[in-house]
C-alpha cells in the first residue's frame, strides 16, 4: 500500500460525509460564478433596456436569481465547511485511538525501540497534517473540476466554442500547475515533517533533561542548538507558506488575464454579431468567478508531501486505516477456556537468559516457585537479574531451557491470562500522570476507595497523604515527580498489592525506600507474602526475612562452560 | 481600476461602437492585474516575514526562561510533553494574528473608503448602500465572535493536555500492559481524541459562522446595489443621480460592490487567529514569567582565609505559600572538599536541599551564598536523565570535547559499566533512546556517574547516586568516587537513606520534614 493508498484508506469511513462536502463546495463556487455573471448581465441587459435597445426584459427572474445564488452560496459554504470538517475531525480522532491500539499491541521488543517522543509526534501533529488531503486537495479539486465544468456546458451553450475551450484551458493549466507543484514540492514536505518530529525529540531532551544541561554547563549550547533547529524548521514552513502564497497570486493574476481574454473574444462576437451584450459581460464576469474555485489548488498541492510523509510515519507502525480499533482481550484463547488453576505454578528448567545473538548472561537455571515461600535472588550488579525476572514474566523468550506457567511454557499464554496470573514490578518505578487513585485502579476500575486507601496502608504511604492534606486525588505528575522516589516506589507497590495476582515478581521493591520505612512495609506485606509464590530480585538480601529461600547469582563464564552457576544456599 | 477599464469597455463597445478600440484598454486592464495580484503577494509576504520573526523570538525565549527558571519550575508548570507541544503549536497559532490578521485590519479600514470614494463619483446613492451595509457586518460579527476566545484557550489548553496524555501513556505501555489495561488505555485515548475533536468544531462553527454572517450580507448588499444599478438603467427611478446613470458607471459600481466587502471578509476571517492567537499568547505569557518566589541571586563568597565552598543561612522554602515548609529555617555551610551525608526519610526534603544548593531553586526566606567553583557542578538526578544520542555524546555532556575514547570507557568502567557488556552491543555507539530505553535504571546511574567523573566540576550533588545497586558493587563505587574527591579536591554532598552509604561519609547532617540537625550535634 501506498502512503496515497493509505490515506485513501483513512478517509473511506467518511466518504458520504466529504462527498457531500464536496458537492458542497462545488454547490458554493458554481453558487458564486452564477452571482457575478448574473449580475453582469441583468446590468447589461437593463442598461439596454433603459436606452430602449432591448424590450421586453423580464426583471423578475433574473433579479431573483441573483438573491437565491447569493444566498444558496452563504448557506452551502457554511455547510460545507461544518460538515467537511466534522467529518475529517471524526476520522482523526478515531486514527488516533487505532494509532495507540497499535502502537500497543506491537512486539514488546519492537516497541520498547520507539522514542517515545517520536510517538507523541506521530499521534498529535502527524494526524493532524492529514486533514490537508481531504480538506485543501481533494475536495477542492472535486468542486473546482464541478464548478468549471458547469460554467463550460454554459459558456457552450451561449457562445461560439472558444470561450468554452478557454475556460476548460485556464482549469487544466492550473490543474497541470498543481500536479507539478505536488512533484516539486513534495521532498521538501516530508522533510519538513520529519524535521519537526526531531524538533520534538530535541525539545523533550531540553525540557527533560534540563537538570544535567544547567549541571555541565551545556544549556546554552543546547538552547541554541534548539534555535538553531527552529530557525531551519520555520524557514522551512516559511518556504511553504510563500510557495502558497504566489501560486495563490499567480492563479488570480492568470484567471484575471483570462478574463480580459475573454473579454476581447465576447467583444468581438458581440460586434460580429454573434452574441448580444449581456451575453458577452455574463461570459466575462463568469470567467473572473472562477478565480475563488481554482486559486488555492498550486499552493496545496505543493504541501502535499507533509500529508504523504505523516501518512508513511503512521503506516510504519502499522496503525490499520480503517475499521475499528483492535483489542488486546477480547480475542480470548479458546484453549485457555475450561479448567485454570487459580494457583498456577512456575517454574524454571535448564534457563538460560540474556539476548538473542549475545552470549547468554546466566545459565542452568532450575527452581520452581512455592507458595509462602519468596524467593530471594540476589548477586551483583549487572548480571542480569532484571532480564530474569522479564523471562519469567514472559516478556523476553528464553535462550535456552524453558518457563513454564501452569504446566505451560509462560510465553505460550495469552498475555491478558498471563498478566492475570503474573504481577510484575519493574526496578524503574512506572507510574501515569494522573491521581495517586488513577494509578491504582489502573486495570481495576472496580476498586473501592476503602480498597486503595487499605493498601496505602500496607505500604506506609496512607500518612504521608493525609498529612499533605491529599487525599486519593493527589496528582503524581510525570513519572511520579510529584512524589519523593521512595514514595512513588511504594505507591508502585501498592498497585502491585492491588493487582492480586497468584505469582509476584519484584525487581528491588524496596529501592528509595529508608531501612525503618522498609521493615515496617515488610512487616504489613507477611500476609500477603504467604499465600503467594513470589521471586523477589534484591542486592540487599540481609533485609528481608532470614527463613525465606536464597538463590545466589555468579555470571556464566564462557570459558568455565556453561552449566551450573547457581548456587544454592538455605539459611 | 481593473473593474473601471472593465466596465468602461464594455460600455464604449455596448454603446459606441467603432468609435475607440477596444486595446489600448485591455492594454492598461492587464497592467492593473498584474499590479494588483503582484502588490498583494508582496503584502503577504511581508505578513509572514513578519509572524516568522515573532514566532521565531518567542520560541528562544519560552528556551531561555525555562534554563532560568530551572527544571524544578519547570515541572511545575506543566509535563515536558505539553512544553513541546507549547513551543511547537501553541506559538504557531501566534502566527495568524502577524501574518493576517493586522494586514487585514489595516487594510478592513483603508480599502473600502477608498472604493467608498470611487463608488461616490459615479453614484452617490450606490456609494451609501455600501457605506450603510458595512458597520452591520462588524456589530454580527462582534456578537459572534464573543466568547470565542475563551473556547480557543479551552482548545489549545486540551490540545497541550492531549500531547502530555499521549507522551505519558506511550511510555507507559509496559505498566499498561502488566495491568492489563491497555484496552481502557485506548478507550482513554479515544475519549480524550473525541473530546478534542467537539473543541475544535465549537472553535470552527464560530469561526464558520461569522465568515457566513459577514458573506450574507455582503451577498445581500451587493445583490441591493445590482437591483438598485438594474432599476436605475432601466430609468424607473428618477431620484439624485440615478437619472444619470450609464452603464459604465452601473458595471462600475457592481464590480467595485465585491471588492469593498472582500477586505472585510478577510477581516472576518482573521478575526478567528487573532482569537487563537490571543489564547495563545495567554496561555503562553504566564509561563514566560518569572517564578513567583523572590529572586535573590546566590551571593559571591569571598575565597578568604577559611574558604567556604557554599552557605546556606536560616534558609526556609515553600513550594506552596499556604502549605507546610519544604525547608524550615536551615543553616549548613560547606567547605572545598567536604563530603557530605544528606540523610532523612523519604519526602523529609533531600532532594530539594540539592535543588537549592544546584540553584535550580531559590529560597522563600534566608541566603545562600555560592563561591565561584560551586555554579559549575555535577548533578545526579534520582532519575538519571540521558540524551537522544548514543553513549559516547551522553559521556562526553560534561567532558572536555577533546576527551577520547580511551578515557570515555576508563570512566565507564570507574562507575562500574564495562563497555563490553551485552546491553551494549555498539560499545560506545550503543544509541540510547530518549527514556532510557535499552539501559536499566542501575545502568543509566552509571553512565550518570561516569558523565561527573569526566567532568572537572567541584561540587558534585548526588540523589541516591547507587540506588539500584547491590552491595558489594555500591562499596567499590563510593570507594572510586570518594577518592577521586580526595584527589581532586571535589566536594560532595548526597543525599541518601542507607548506612552502608552514610556511613564512609566523613560529615552526615540529617533532615526531618524539613528541619536540619547534624549528627554529633545530639
Amino acid at each position: 500500500m501506498s502512503d496515497w493508498g493509505f490515506l485513501r484508506q483513512v478517509f473511506r469511513g467518511s466518504r458520504v460525509w466529504t462527498g457531500s462536502a464536496y458537492l458542497l463546495l462545488a454547490l458554493t463556487w458554481a453558487a458564486g460564478i452564477a452571482l457575478l455573471a448574473l449580475s453582469g448581465w441583468f446590468i447589461t441587459a437593463s442598461a439596454l433596456a433603459g436606452a430602449g435597445l432591448l424590450l421586453g426584459l423580464e426583471l423578475f427572474t433574473p433579479s431573483a436569481g441573483i438573491r437565491a445564488a447569493a444566498l444558496l452560496r452563504t448557506l452551502a459554504r457554511y455547510g460545507e465547511r461544518v460538515i467537511g470538517h466534522e467529518a475529517v475531525l471524526r476520522v482523526l480522532a478515531s486514527l488516533r485511538a487505532r494509532s495507540f491500539a497499535s502502537i500497543s499491541q506491537l512486539p514488546i521488543a519492537s516497541q520498547r525501540q520507539l522514542r517515545s517522543g517520536d510517538l507523541q509526534h506521530r499521534l498529535t501533529a502527524d494526524i493532524d497534517t492529514l486533514d490537508g488531503v481531504p480538506l485543501r486537495i481533494t475536495g477542492p479539486v472535486v468542486a473546482a473540476s464541478l464548478a468549471v465544468l458547469a460554467a463550460t456546458a454554459l459558456a457552450y451553450w451561449l457562445a461560439p466554442w472558444p470561450a468554452a475551450v478557454l475556460l476548460l484551458a485556464t482549469a487544466i493549466l492550473t490543474l497541470a500547475a498543481s500536479l507539478l507543484a505536488a512533484r516539486l514540492g513534495q521532498a521538501r514536505g516530508r522533510a519538513l515533517v520529519e524535521r519537526r518530529s526531531r524538533q520534538r525529540v530535541a525539545l523533550l531532551d531540553y525540557f527533560g533533561g534540563l537538570a544535567d544541561l544547567i549541571a555541565y554547563g551545556r544549556a546554552d549550547s543546547q538552547r541554541m542548538l534548539l534555535d538553531d533547529l527552529d530557525r531551519e524548521q520555520a524557514r522551512g514552513v516559511l518556504l511553504q507558506e510563500r510557495v502558497a502564497l504566489l501560486a495563490d497570486q499567480a492563479v488570480q493574476g492568470l484567471v484575471a488575464t483570462t478574463t480580459l481574454t475573454m473579454l476581447a473574444l465576447a467583444l468581438h462576437w458581440h460586434a460580429a454579431g454573434a452574441i448580444d451584450a449581456p451575453v458577452a459581460v455574463l461570459l466575462t464576469l463568469m470567467t473572473l468567478g472562477l478565480n475563488e474555485a481554482l486559486s488555492t489548488l498550486p499552493g496545496a498541492f505543493w504541501r502535499t508531501g507533509e500529508s504523504l510523509q505523516a501518512a508513511a510515519r503512521l503506516r510504519s507502525l502499522g496503525v490499520d486505516p480503517g475499521g475499528r480499533p483492535a483489542r488486546a482481550t477480547t480475542g480470548r484463547d479458546r484453549t485457555e477456556e475450561g479448567l485454570l488453576p487459580d494457583a498456577p505454578t512456575l517454574h524454571a528448567h535448564d534457563l538460560g537468559i540474556g539476548f538473542a545473538g549475545e552470549p547468554p548472561l546466566l545459565t542452568g537455571l532450575d527452581f520452581s516457585l512455592q507458595p509462602g515461600q519468596p524467593l530471594v535472588i540476589h548477586g551483583r550488579s549487572g548480571l542480569g537479574k532484571s532480564t530474569l525476572l522479564e523471562t519469567l514474566a514472559g516478556e523476553r523468550p528464553p535462550l535456552d531451557g524453558t518457563v513454564t506457567l501452569a504446566g505451560r511454557e509462560v510465553g505460550a499464554w495469552s498475555e491478558p491470562r498471563r498478566y492475570r496470573w503474573i504481577g510484575y514490578l519493574p526496578q524503574e518505578t512506572l507510574l501515569l500522570d494522573t491521581s495517586v487513585a488513577g494509578n491504582l485502579r489502573l486495570g481495576r476500575p472496580e476498586l473501592t476507595d476503602q480498597a486503595l486507601w487499605t493498601a496505602l496502608e500496607t505500604v506506609d504511604l496512607a500518612q504521608a497523604l493525609q498529612r499533605e492534606g491529599a487525599g486519593l486525588d493527589y496528582l503524581v505528575g510525570e513519572m511520579g515527580r510529584r512524589l519523593s522516589g521512595g514514595q512513588a516506589r511504594r505507591l508502585a507497590l501498592a498497585w502491585l498489592i492491588l493487582r492480586d495476582t497468584p505469582i509476584i515478581l519484584l525487581d528491588e521493591p524496596f529501592s528509595g525506600l529508608d531501612g525503618a520505612t522498609e521493615q515496617r512495609v515488610l512487616a504489613r506485606l507477611a500476609p500477603w507474602f504467604a499465600t503467594r509464590r513470589a521471586v523477589i530480585v534484591t542486592h540487599a538480601p540481609e533485609r528481608l526475612p532470614a527463613e525465606w529461600p536464597r538463590h545466589a547469582l555468579q555470571p556464566a563464564t564462557i570459558t568455565a562452560g556453561r552449566r551450573g552457576a547457581m548456587r544454592h544456599h538455605q539459611t | 481600476m481593473l473593474a473601471g477599464t472593465i466596465a468602461w469597455i464594455v460600455h464604449q463597445a455596448v454603446f459606441e461602437p467603432g468609435t475607440a478600440s477596444a486595446w489600448p484598454w485591455l492594454g492598461l486592464a492587464f497592467l492593473a492585474v498584474i499590479t494588483r495580484h503582484g502588490l498583494q503577494a508582496l503584502r503577504d509576504w511581508a505578513g509572514q516575514q513578519l509572524a516568522f520573526r515573532v514566532r521565531g523570538d518567542l520560541r528562544e525565549r519560552m528556551v531561555a526562561t525555562a534554563a532560568r527558571i530551572g527544571p524544578v519550575h519547570l515541572a511545575h508548570r506543566g509535563h515536558s510533553g505539553a512544553w513541546a507541544s507549547r513551543y511547537q503549536e501553541q506559538v504557531d497559532a501566534l502566527g495568524g494574528y502577524y501574518a493576517r490578521y493586522l494586514p487585514a485590519l489595516g487594510l478592513a479600514l483603508a480599502v473600502p473608503l477608498v472604493l467608498l470614494a470611487a463608488a461616490f463619483t459615479q453614484d452617490w446613492v450606490a456609494a451609501l448602500l455600501l457605506l450603510f451595509s458595512a458597520p452591520l457586518i462588524p456589530v454580527f460579527m462582534a456578537l459572534i465572535g464573543m466568547g470565542s476566545q475563551q473556547i480557543h484557550e479551552a482548545q489549545q489548553d486540551r490540545q497541550n493536555r492531549l500531547a502530555g496524555h499521549f507522551l505519558d501513556r506511550v511510555r507507559n505501555l509496559d505498566l499498561l500492559r502488566r495491568s492489563l489495561a491497555l484496552d481502557a488505555a485506548t478507550d482513554e485515548v479515544a475519549e480524550a481524541a473525541q473530546g478534542y475533536r467537539r473543541l475544535s468544531m465549537r472553535v470552527l462553527r464560530v469561526a464558520f459562522l461569522s465568515s457566513a454572517v459577514m458573506e450574507f450580507f455582503s451577498a445581500v448588499a451587493i445583490g441591493l446595489v445590482a437591483i438598485y444599478v438594474g432599476f436605475a438603467l432601466l430609468g424607473f427611478l428618477d431620484f439624485g443621480p440615478a437619472g444619470q446613470m450609464t452603464l459604465f458607471s452601473g458595471l462600475f459600481v457592481l464590480l467595485l460592490a465585491p471588492e469593498y466587502f472582500q477586505p472585510l471578509r478577510q477581516f472576518a476571517q482573521s478575526y478567528h487567529d487573532r482569537a487563537s492567537a490571543v489564547a495563545a499568547a495567554e496561555a503562553l505569557a504566564p509561563l514566560l514569567r518569572e517564578p513567583p518566589l523572590p529572586q535573590s541571586e546566590p551571593e559571591p563568597l569571598p575565597a578568604g582565609a577559611a574558604p567556604t565552598l557554599l552557605r546556606l543561612e536560616r534558609v526556609s522554602l515553600h513550594y506552596d505559600p499556604d502549605g507546610p515548609p519544604a525547608l524550615d529555617d536551615l543553616t549548613l555551610s560547606v567547605a572545598p572538599g567536604e563530603d557530605i551525608a544528606i540523610v532523612g526519610p523519604s519526602g523529609s526534603g533531600k532532594s530539594t536541599l540539592l535543588a537549592l544548593c544546584a540553584g535550580f531553586i531559590r529560597p522563600s526566606a534566608g541566603s545562600l551564598a555560592l563561591a565561584e567553583p560551586a555554579r559549575h557542578f555535577a548533578w545526579m538526578g534520582q532519575r538519571a536523565h540521558l540524551f537522544h544520542g548514543n553513549l559516547r555524546d551522553n559521556l562526553l555532556l560534561g567532558a572536555p570535547p577533546e576527551t577520547g575514547d580511551r578515557e570515555l570507557i576508563a570512566a565507564l568502567g570507574a562507575a562500574g559499566l564495562r563497555v563490553d557488556d551485552p546491553t551494549l552491543p555498539k560499545g560506545l555507539d550503543t544509541p540510547i533512546g530518549e527514556g532510557n530505553r535499552g539501559l536499566s535504571g542501575g545502568q543509566a546511574q552509571r553512565v550518570a556517574l561516569a558523565r561527573a567523573l569526566l567532568s572537572d566540576s567541584r561540587l558534585w550533588l548526588l540523589d541516591e547516586p547507587t540506588s539500584a545497586l547491590d552491595p558489594e558493587t555500591e562499596n567499590d563505587l563510593l570507594s572510586r568516587v570518594l577518592e577521586h574527591a580526595r584527589q581532586r579536591g571535589v566536594t560532595i554532598l548526597l543525599a541518601t537513606h542507607h548506612a552502608a552509604v552514610y556511613g564512609r561519609m566523613r560529615r552526615v547532617v540529617r533532615l526531618d520534614q524539613g528541619r536540619l540537625r547534624e549528627d554529633g550535634d545530639v
